[in-house]
């Protein structure tokens, strides 16, 4: 009786488990969960090890993710900027190219939002209009400068044969060197004891909407989730999405079809670049509200990464992908206050994920292993 | 690969590097720069330190991309090194620590990563892992893990002052003018490096197993044709390259004395430049060692500089390395990669 | 021992049938290769000679049949096992690593060593020995890298290292694909040297004249089954051809009227590089009018597609020009030359006319991202797309019918029959098609060839690139062959047969047109002078 009934149930479970294994969507999104839960395990037996409580570890780490309406708000804000850098990793992935550079074009971005609003606010009204007005100034002048630090490390591959990889890891030490120093020196704002900007005047902030909270604005997300929209329906619905990705997919039938690859390179790393300044005007204006040394803004732009692949480089996988990591974040920045385990932990774990999503192999071997899927896969 | 093959390479390499020395002499004059204050025993020794572990961790890399595999996590295999050096020196030597712990700590040290490697090496030769996003995450895991690991230990992810490696001095040699001082009394681990450089280069182009690490990453099929398992000379290749970047982070360690954690770590990029030292370097030893010391002397720089009363600001001084790398990969940037780098490879049988 | 080894053949295949999915690929197959001969396996492409030597190289499993090396039954795993019997392969594609000396690829897995190193001199006097005893003439070369080698010194490198390994049994696939006529005749010298000294060869080639000169005997595959076996002296270049063809006509011509219109697509003195930068097409002119199909037929390799890719804007022009419709286009892009009305059925369907983990509805979108109705304004309408999918699937009869599917999953032939179809439906006015019947099934051949002869009524003009005699013969009006990157020829289908046009193709121009080495621009074509 029961040995039938388990017989059956073993068949749908192989059924289910087959159809995960040929449907991609299902079958990236198994990856992505197992990914998830295996780095999760790991991190927790590293704890166990270190000689922490895992458990207690675990509340933790839910606590600090949604505990309350301030852990909801931090994540929130955590998940805008790593939904807009995600986004930008994910456009150059899909197209084949692969723009580790994000989190300097992130810092290149948002000190040019800063600068270009500090520049500009003498010449405006010093109100919400002249506030609005700025944050619009601001915000394009991010984008432009996150496009064209990105669009350089383009041009050095596409007609110097400079590997992209290596190229904007360089810009990315660059870039933090050269704000660095700027906001130190030359830019630090005036009887500043810390290395900062000036502040940007009070006028020049996302309302407070929902949540009640000093930098995060339900008006960001929403930035946020209007830009995975429009880079959607670019991949998806524009002769440049479908050049991008198909160069990505297969150069060759690309090229077959007219699409010159080395401008296609060039303009994938620049809008890529233009996202990833999105990203750095959003947390400039929401959760900073000046420039301080980029070396301590947090790597927003290389744990991008890890959401973009996490979301198999689908813009609309990021959001998911933005608010796991999100949490991850938030319960990071409650565990290093409420708790004795290091918070470095969680750049681990982020580490352990990444890994594991490099290998789906890994992933589809166990499942044959143990026989889900059944034979004829 | 032979030195004739390469000669025009070389030369091309050789000419910019002339260039560019041309150029510094040139810009020294006109700016009236005190060379001679610069250019000291003093900052050869401190750039030959520097570029130790970017040496070894470039050695590492251009073995395993010669196998036909790209082991871009070289940095992060650094940071481990680095981070399990400090660990296992505080774990031998407490608070009275002998040149003896330090080394043994090395040796654990490498031994963890060779263990770390096993895992990397397996990942991306059996489950085919791909090769980029696997080296990336190897990085992640360095900035969490090593970090964790002196949080761990310290309470903070700056070790205390440790213990750094004394100079070997040869008593009567080390007199010698300039010479003297840059071989006979010198720390060990920069002839250590210079022992394994040369040994590497005379493994690579003069041993059975140097000709099948190169014929796994030009024309694997030629190799397995010949009887060859490529699949194990790759994993031989890859666990070196682990084992390097880990002695490589152990060197640096070795050198400052203590453990950073704070930003991107004490490794903050070394690992990344070592991949752009052995390609400069056209994928052979010493030229990736010659490679390595170039971006050592010009992380260097900044110290002559303010010896030399010339007022550039440090940050910016700091960046020359990184800048560098960008320019020499424009320039040189078709070098030729091994045809079969990035491709996993099914023997027919 | 050696007594009873000079009595049994060096290779002896039984029954050898090897079968891929449900292509046979080798039907039955008997060969038997005696000692110290060259005997030459000859045969169309796809006629089975690669694969059945790579049963007995160890890369295939037979099916069925036996083998026997020296006499004794022997079945091999991997070229490993082959190799210690004794039998090499020196592959079309050279086994050499290419930046590694002579001396380090030859000794490759059976390095000399001396305390721990390569012992460099006792390589270099073993490979000296050898190449001294069958005139090799590599011995000055063995510290260049292979990279730096020409072809035939490249070959001569991979038959050195074979016998540096011990071979007996050499098989050498197409040597002479790659060489220019100074290196085959170095080559056939080799192989008296080696046969000479007691070693045996099989020689692939699918040129008459070679397997004539360089061989023994002739053993001819045709669609995967052994013809015959004929000693090469008492032969002609005739007789091969015929066994080789067959006598099957597959396709008839049928009778048709020919009243091309105005030229539409003319090169004047192509001369293009391939890909390694050595000049593959070479003063290559040619003139396709409305309402006709230029033949261009030639075995694979002789710079087709090399000119098609020049024509349709993939690859540079070296010098020359193209003109389209009179204007010049020699420097358009791909992208215009498609807008303008060029279409291309391109020779890898795989790589380049399909993207295959596309659907088809994706698929249907490939070359047409700047045509209305499928985007305007930057826009791709995934509804007109779609619509052009299923109307392309539909009427081209694609099976599975369904525009979702990917393309990886469909056959061969409907892959094909999907791109032609793409490629058609948006009313080009010339069109390129590089062996659009390769790896087809026969019902989709008839019907792609159907196609291009409506085309035709309608008065498109087409290029058609074959190496398929009898397709070639069906559908053109006229027929040029390409050899070595040259028009050598050109033929009228009507009156011209199957065996002259494949003496053609191995490079024999026409006795009496030598003179005047043709070219396929005649004012008048030939089929409509004689209509």
């Amino acid at each position: 009786m029961s040995g039938s009934d388990s017989s059956r149930g073993r068949a749908a479970l192989d059924r289910a488990a087959a159809r995960m294994l040929n449907a991609s969507v299902l079958q990236r999104l198994a990856i992505a969960t197992a990914s998830t839960a295996l780095a999760l395990v790991v991190g927790l037996v590293v704890v166990a090890a270190a000689g922490y409580d895992p458990i207690d570890f675990i509340a933790n780490v839910f606590e600090g993710a949604f505990g309350d309406d301030a852990a909801v708000s931090r994540t929130l804000k955590f998940t805008t900027i790593f939904i807009l850098t995600g986004v930008a990793v994910a456009i150059a992935f899909r197209a084949g190219v692969f723009n580790i550079g994000v989190q300097g074009q992130f810092v290149v971005g948002g000190f040019a939002t800063v600068m270009s609003i500090l520049w500009l606010a003498p010449f405006l009204p010093e109100n919400a209009v002249g506030g609005v007005g700025l944050i619009v100034l601001g915000t394009l002048a991010g984008i432009v400068a996150g496009g064209a630090y990105a669009a350089l490390p383009g041009v050095l591959k596409a007609y110097g044969g400079a590997n992209e990889i290596i190229t904007t890891i360089m810009l990315n030490f660059i870039a933090v060197g050269v704000v660095g120093w700027l906001v130190e020196g030359p830019l630090r704002g005036e009887g500043n004891r810390a290395p900062n900007t000036e502040r940007i005047p009070e006028y020049v902030e996302f309302p407070s909407i929902v949540y009640d909270s000093p930098d995060f604005s339900v008006v960001g997300l929403a930035v946020a989730l209007a830009v995975v929209v429009i880079v959607a329906v670019v991949v998806a619905r524009t002769r440049f999405g479908y050049d991008m990705v198909t160069s990505g997919h297969q150069e060759s039938a690309a090229t077959y079809s007219g699409v010159d690859a080395k401008r296609t390179i060039v303009t994938t790393m620049a809008f890529s670049g233009m996202v990833a300044g999105v990203a750095g005007a959003v947390f400039a204006i929401m959760i900073q509200g000046y420039y301080s040394d980029p070396s301590g803004v947090g790597t927003y732009g290389f744990d991008a990464i890890a959401v973009s692949l996490l979301a198999a480089n689908n813009p609309v996988g990021v959001v998911p992908a933005g608010l796991l990591f999100g949490g991850l974040d938030s319960a990071g920045a409650h565990i290093g206050l409420n708790s004795d385990v290091p918070v470095q932990l969680i750049d681990g774990i982020v580490g352990l994920v990444v890994l594991f999503v490099s290998a789906p192999e890994l992933f589809r071997m166990a499942a044959a292993r143990t026989g889900l899927g059944g034979d004829d896969r | 690969m032979s030195l004739v093959e390469n000669a025009r390479g070389t030369r091309v390499r050789v000419g910019i590097a002339a260039a560019l020395l041309v150029l510094a002499a040139v810009l020294a004059v006109q700016l009236d720069v005190p060379v001679a204050d610069i250019v000291t025993v003093g900052f050869i020794e401190r750039a030959l330190q520097a570029a130790a572990p970017i040496a070894l961790a470039a050695i590492g890399g251009l073995y395993a991309e010669k196998s036909g595999v790209f082991n871009i996590g070289l940095e992060g295999f650094m940071i481990f090194g680095a981070a399990n050096t400090a660990a296992f020196v505080w774990f031998f030597g407490g608070e009275s620590v002998t040149q003896g712990d330090l080394w043994l700590a090395i040796l654990a040290s490498v031994a963890v990563s060779l263990v770390y490697t096993v895992i990397f090496a397996v990942l991306l030769i059996r489950y085919k892992a791909d090769q980029i996003v696997a080296g990336l995450a190897v990085w992640f895991l360095g900035l969490g893990f090593g970090p964790f690991t002196a949080v761990l230990l310290w309470g903070n992810r700056n070790s205390p002052r440790l213990a750094s490696m004394n100079d070997v001095t040869v008593p009567a040699l080390a007199e010698i003018p300039i010479l003297g001082r840059l071989l006979f009394d010198a720390s060990p681990l920069v002839l250590l490096t210079a022992v394994l450089a040369v040994a590497a280069w005379v493994f690579l182009y003069h041993t059975r197993y140097g000709y099948w690490l190169q014929a796994a990453g030009e024309n694997p099929e030629a190799l397995d044709t010949a009887g060859i398992s490529v699949t194990r000379v790759r994993y031989a290749a890859v666990l070196f390259s682990g084992a390097m970047a880990g002695l490589g982070g152990a060197v640096l360690l070795a050198h400052a004395g203590s453990f950073t954690g704070t930003g991107d770590t004490m490794v903050n990029g070394r690992g990344w430049i070592g991949i752009v030292a052995y390609l400069f370097g056209n994928y052979n030893p010493l030229g990736a060692a010659a490679a390595a010391l170039l971006f050592g002397g010009l992380d260097m720089l900044q110290i002559q500089f303010q010896t030399a009363g010339i007022q550039l600001p440090n940050r910016l001084v700091n960046l020359f390395p990184y800048v560098a790398v960008v320019v020499v990969l424009t320039i040189w940037g078709s070098t030729r990669m091994p045809s079969a780098v990035g491709e996993s490879y099914e023997s027919e049988e | 021992m050696a007594t009873s080894k000079a009595q049994t053949s060096a290779v002896r295949l039984e029954g050898i049938t090897k079968r891929f999915g449900d292509v046979v690929a080798n039907d039955d197959i008997d060969f038997t290769l005696e000692r110290g001969e060259v005997h030459a396996l000859l045969g169309e492409n796809g006629s089975g000679k690669t694969t059945l030597m790579s049963v007995l190289y160890g890369l295939y499993d037979q099916n069925a049949g036996t083998i026997h090396v020296d006499g004794e039954p022997r079945s091999f795993d991997s070229p490993r096992d082959a190799m210690d019997a004794g039998v090499g392969m020196i592959h079309q594609h050279f086994q050499l690593v290419e930046p590694m000396t002579v001396l380090q690829n030859v000794v490759l897995g059976h390095e000399p060593t001396e305390n721990g190193l390569v012992d460099e001199s006792a390589a270099r006097a073993e490979i000296e020995e050898i190449s001294s005893r069958y005139d090799f003439d590599v011995d000055e070369y063995l510290d260049t890298p292979v990279r730096d080698l020409d072809l035939g010194t490249r070959q001569r490198v991979e038959i050195v290292k074979s016998l540096y390994r011990g071979a007996e049994i050499l098989i050498l696939d197409e040597p002479t694909a790659v060489l220019t006529p100074q290196e085959v005749e170095g080559l056939f010298d080799v192989m008296d040297e080696l046969t000479a000294a007691g070693r045996s060869l099989i020689f692939i080639t699918h040129k008459l004249d070679e397997g004539l000169t360089a061989a023994d005997r002739v053993t001819v595959l045709r669609d995967g089954a052994a013809v015959g076996t004929v000693p090469a002296d008492g032969t002609t270049e005739q007789e091969l051809a015929r066994m080789m063809v067959g006598r099957e006509i597959l396709f008839d011509r049928q009778p048709r009227e020919t009243n091309p219109g105005d030229p539409v697509l003319e090169a004047a003195e192509l001369r293009v590089r391939g890909d390694r930068g050595l000049e593959r097409v070479t003063d290559v002119d040619l003139t396709v009018r409305e309402g006709e199909i230029l033949g261009i037929a030639g075995v694979q390799g002789n710079g087709q597609t090399e000119l098609a890719e020049a024509l349709t804007g993939l690859r540079p022009v070296e010098s020359g020009t193209v003109r389209f419709g009179g204007e010049d286009i020699t420097g358009m892009s791909r992208r215009r030359r498609i807008e303008a009305g060029i279409a291309y059925v391109p020779e890898d369907r795989q790589t380049e006319g399909l993207v295959q983990d596309y659907d088809l509805v994706r698929n249907a979108l490939l070359g047409n991202q700047t045509i209305e109705p499928y985007a305007s304004g930057g826009f791709v309408d995934w509804t007109a797309v779609r619509e052009h999918a299923e109307n392309i699937v539909e009427e081209y009869d694609v099976q599975p019918p369904n525009p979702d599917t990917e393309a990886s999953s469909l056959s061969g032939g409907n892959q094909q029959k999907f791109i032609v179809g793409r490629e058609i439906e948006h009313d080009p006015d010339v069109i390129v098609a590089a062996h659009p019947t390769r790896g087809v099934d026969i019902g989709s051949i008839e019907f792609i060839h159907d196609r291009l002869l409506e085309l035709r009524e309608a008065g498109l003009a087409i290029v058609f690139v074959s190496s398929k005699l009898e397709e070639i013969q069906k559908l053109s009006d006229r027929i040029a062959v390409m050899y070595e990157g040259e028009f050598i020829d050109t033929a009228d289908p009507e009156d011209v047969t199957e065996e002259e046009l494949g003496l053609l193709m191995a490079g024999h121009r026409h006795e009496a047109d030598d003179e005047s080495a043709a070219d396929a621009t005649e004012d008048a074509p030939e089929g409509g002078a004689s209509s």
